[in-house]
């Protein structure tokens, strides 16, 4: 045992932190390696989102396996255009195509433990819709990054700061696992796309497959997230601030950044233009990462820009969920809630895909005993 | 066994609001084989010749060669007859002025027919409704038939039947058997013999002089024994509460198939198109459809073609409704080319049959038109045998004068013309 150079609070030979007043510490030994774990977290079977609905959404007939209803003509929506995913009635996410795009090019993957609060993993990834492929790389890749993070858990850790670490080497190893497949996707062109898409006829290797990449990884009261391009993670209290947990990667946030004010950056005529993606062509795809420690209720939200596009501000968003979970109660269950506001965006033009995933955070889980001893 | 394809040629885009889609659907066989080889049925062919009177020695002599011929050219194994027409028909082949029937063909059926044929004399009237329905029953005396085709050749107005005796045979005659009709000279009438040649799914057309005759009959049989596809139906499925305005077919001639439609189901209805060669034909179908919002899309049709209840080859034809006036007023070549082109043989039609009333006004109106229509579509047979009927004084504002003293045989060469069409241009 150490002190505290600033508090002399005394502190782990291994920590980076004070855990009394928060200094940073110059550790004087390496923290143990957390114990192998070898329970996964719950995880959706992964549906084959190739296909079309067997029945027909306008007017109840039988879809053709041309994918237009045999009664009305009704183009049957690609089971890719609109998806859900649920692994606890904690967590939930709902992918759309939106309207005015052709295809669904977002995709999320989900997983969680049954405890409400305890441990879930939130990935979004948004496909580049001038590239081709987007759609099946944009899966492929949130499914991979998800397989990476669900398939361990850091209990147990020993202090925050090396619980906090250890997570966040996941993360990059969840986006190594996320690039790697989107790369897989532009080396060998998968079929979903395939099926009816010229984008696919006139394939010009000049624009391989490409997406946003954002996690979200909740570990008891530690949350944990990382992005490459314009998706995002907000941290939305019931009570409190709201908060972005995520910069982007965009000539927007540039501009935010260089002073001019978000309203104007995010409508201006590259607000779209992101500086980072996951893809063949992507200079390098290292997740910006941040984390906090959660310590009430509310709402973990991570999202494409179908969503934030209408509603980009932190504390507009949470009044957005607030006014939404109001109208029912059925709509405060996170699929319920993720289903609302998917269907805000469209009423408000549904431009691009939307993807909201979301979890409810309540109780407050408890902190570890384990990380409190260290 | 054939291979179908179908491509469809249509732009999608609809504005608001808008309810009419126009495509064009190329269906394209390949691999069809010879008539009666797919071990489905046999093949039969029917020779009907006009052995009446006004035939003459010349003709009639024409006549003779012409089915020896079109029997040459008949394979082995196909069952077949010839029928001598006057005001009356009878059997010249096989022979027996009684018993109708027919017989395979062999090396010693095809000597027999050639000699019966020989025999051919020119006496008696005109009355070609006796011919068919005679054809109809020899035909039906062979129960293995799935393929059966005649070709009917005349020289004169269908003197000794009134025009509804003739309909009625025409009618009897429908869907039992394809029929491809020649007029030789120009003693016949165009619309009644086309009349007959429409609704047996065969084609018309001229030949000016008894020496073309052989070569004539011995190239339609030819084509026809190259036709290994017995019989395939056209399906046009279009979507609950819409309508199928129109289905035509547009290459390589203009037969509207509209009322020949047979309910299959609810939504589907199935056009006969007979048997089928290695060959591609065009076809021009039109749904209005309930109009949907901006940004939907739906199928407007299925156009399929289908051999007994098989579907071999569909084609999709789509709408979807766009803001985007770029799109929605961008005109597909292929419709407008075809709209031209029936819209042309419709105008010809008129204008001869206008100038045949002596109504020169709107002859000359319609005809004009042809002229401006032929010039646009890159239809050069249609032009240059308008210009034997029309001088032209500017081909693209469609300003014609009829032209004096024109030739009958050159009118007729126009009016058998007028449904044939050209391709796009790709």
């Amino acid at each position: 045992m150490t002190a505290c150079p600033t508090c002399q609070e005394a502190v782990g030979a291994s920590e980076q932190f004070c855990e009394a007043c928060g200094a940073g510490l110059s550790p004087t030994a390496v923290a143990p390696e957390p114990p192998a774990e070898q329970s996964t977290l719950e995880t959706p079977v992964p549906g084959d989102l190739g296909g079309t609905a067997p029945t027909c959404q306008a007017c109840g007939g039988e879809v053709s396996s041309d994918g237009y209803c045999g009664t009305c003509g009704a183009r049957a929506p690609r089971l890719r255009d609109h998806f859900t995913e649920q692994p606890a009635p904690w967590v939930g996410a709902v992918s759309d195509r939106g309207i005015r795009h052709t295809r669904n090019e977002d995709a999320v993957a989900l997983a969680a433990d049954p405890g409400p609060g305890s441990r879930a993993v939130l990935v979004v990834c948004d496909g580049v819709s001038s590239s081709v492929d987007s759609d099946v790389a944009s899966l492929a890749a949130a499914r991979a990054a998800r397989d990476v993070l669900g398939s361990s858990r850091s209990r147990g850790m020993g202090t925050p700061s090396s619980l906090v670490a250890a997570v966040i080497a996941r993360l990059e190893a969840a986006t190594d696992a996320a690039s790697e497949a989107v790369l897989e996707v532009s080396r060998t062109p998968k079929g979903i796309a395939a099926v009816g898409n010229p984008a696919v006829a006139n394939r010009t290797p000049g624009n391989p497959a490409s997406c946003t990449f954002v996690a979200a990884v909740v570990e008891l009261d530690l949350l944990v997230v990382g992005s490459v391009g314009d998706s995002r993670a907000y941290w939305l209290p019931d009570a409190g601030s709201a908060t972005a947990l995520t910069l982007d990667d965009s000539f927007a946030q540039e501009q935010i950044t260089a002073g001019v004010p978000r309203a104007e950056a995010e409508s201006g005529p590259h607000a779209h233009a992101i500086t980072r993606w996951l893809g063949i062509d992507a200079p390098d795809h290292a997740p910006t990462t941040a984390f906090m420690t959660i310590t009430e209720p509310g709402w973990l939200m991570v999202c494409s820009d179908g969503l934030w596009n209408y509603c980009s501000a932190a504390q507009d968003l949470a009044a957005l969920v607030q006014q939404t979970v109001s109208t029912s109660p059925a709509v405060a269950e996170p699929l319920a809630l993720a289903g609302a506001l998917v269907d805000w965006a469209n009423a408000q033009g549904g431009q691009d895909n939307i993807t909201v995933a979301l979890a409810r955070i309540d109780p407050i889980p408890p902190r570890e005993e384990a990380r409190r001893d260290g | 066994m054939a291979d179908f394809t179908a491509e469809v040629y249509q732009n999608e885009f609809l504005p608001d609001g808008g309810t009419d889609v126009h495509a064009i659907v190329t269906v394209t066989c390949t691999g069809a084989g010879a008539a009666g080889q797919a071990g489905e049925g046999d093949a039969a062919e029917i020779v009907i010749v006009d052995t009446s009177g006004s035939m003459g020695e010349v003709n009639i002599r024409a006549a003779q060669q012409a089915a020896a011929a079109a029997i040459d050219q008949i394979i082995d194994g196909t069952w077949f007859a010839v029928i001598a027409g006057t005001h009356e028909a009878r059997m010249a082949f096989p022979a027996g002025r009684s018993e109708l029937g027919m017989v395979q063909m062999d090396s010693a059926g095809r000597a027999a027919a050639k000699g019966a044929v020989s025999r051919f004399r020119a006496d008696g009237g005109t009355a070609m409704g006796t011919w068919l329905t005679m054809a109809a029953r020899v035909f039906n005396t062979v129960p293995s038939l799935v393929q059966k085709h005649a070709i009917l050749l005349t020289d004169g107005e269908n003197q000794h039947e009134t025009p509804q005796q003739l309909t009625a045979a025409i009618e009897a005659a429908k869907g039992k058997f394809q029929c491809d009709c020649r007029g030789v000279g120009s003693e016949w009438q165009v619309a009644e013999v086309r009349r007959i040649a429409q609704a047996l799914m065969g084609s018309v057309d001229i030949i000016p002089t008894g020496a073309q005759m052989a070569a004539v009959f011995e190239s339609l049989i030819r084509k026809s024994m190259g036709r290994g596809v017995a019989s395939a139906t056209l399906r046009v499925w279009a979507p609950q509460g819409a309508q199928v305005s129109f289905v035509r077919q547009v290459a390589p001639t203009v037969e509207d198939l509209t009322s020949r439609r047979q309910e299959v189901n609810a939504l589907t209805g199935g056009y006969p198109t007979g048997s089928w060669g290695d060959e591609s034909r065009d076809y021009h179908v039109a749904i209005r459809l309930a109009a949907k919002g901006i940004g939907q899309e739906q199928l407007a049709a299925r156009v399929q073609l289908a051999i007994g209840d098989t579907v071999v080859a569909q084609g999709l034809v789509k709408a979807m409704w766009s803001s985007d006036d770029t799109l929605t007023t961008r005109i597909n070549p292929e419709v407008a080319h075809y709209t031209g082109q029936t819209e042309l043989a419709d105008a010809i039609q008129e204008g001869l049959a206008a100038k045949a009333l002596g109504d020169d006004a709107t002859a000359t109106a319609k005809l004009g038109r042809a002229v401006q229509l032929a010039a646009e579509t890159g239809n050069d047979e249609a032009t240059a045998k308008l210009k034997k009927v029309v001088d032209i004084d500017d081909p693209n504002a469609g300003t014609v004068r009829l032209r004096r003293g024109v030739a009958k045989l050159d009118e007729m060469a126009l009016d058998t013309a007028s449904t044939k069409t050209t391709r796009v241009k790709k």
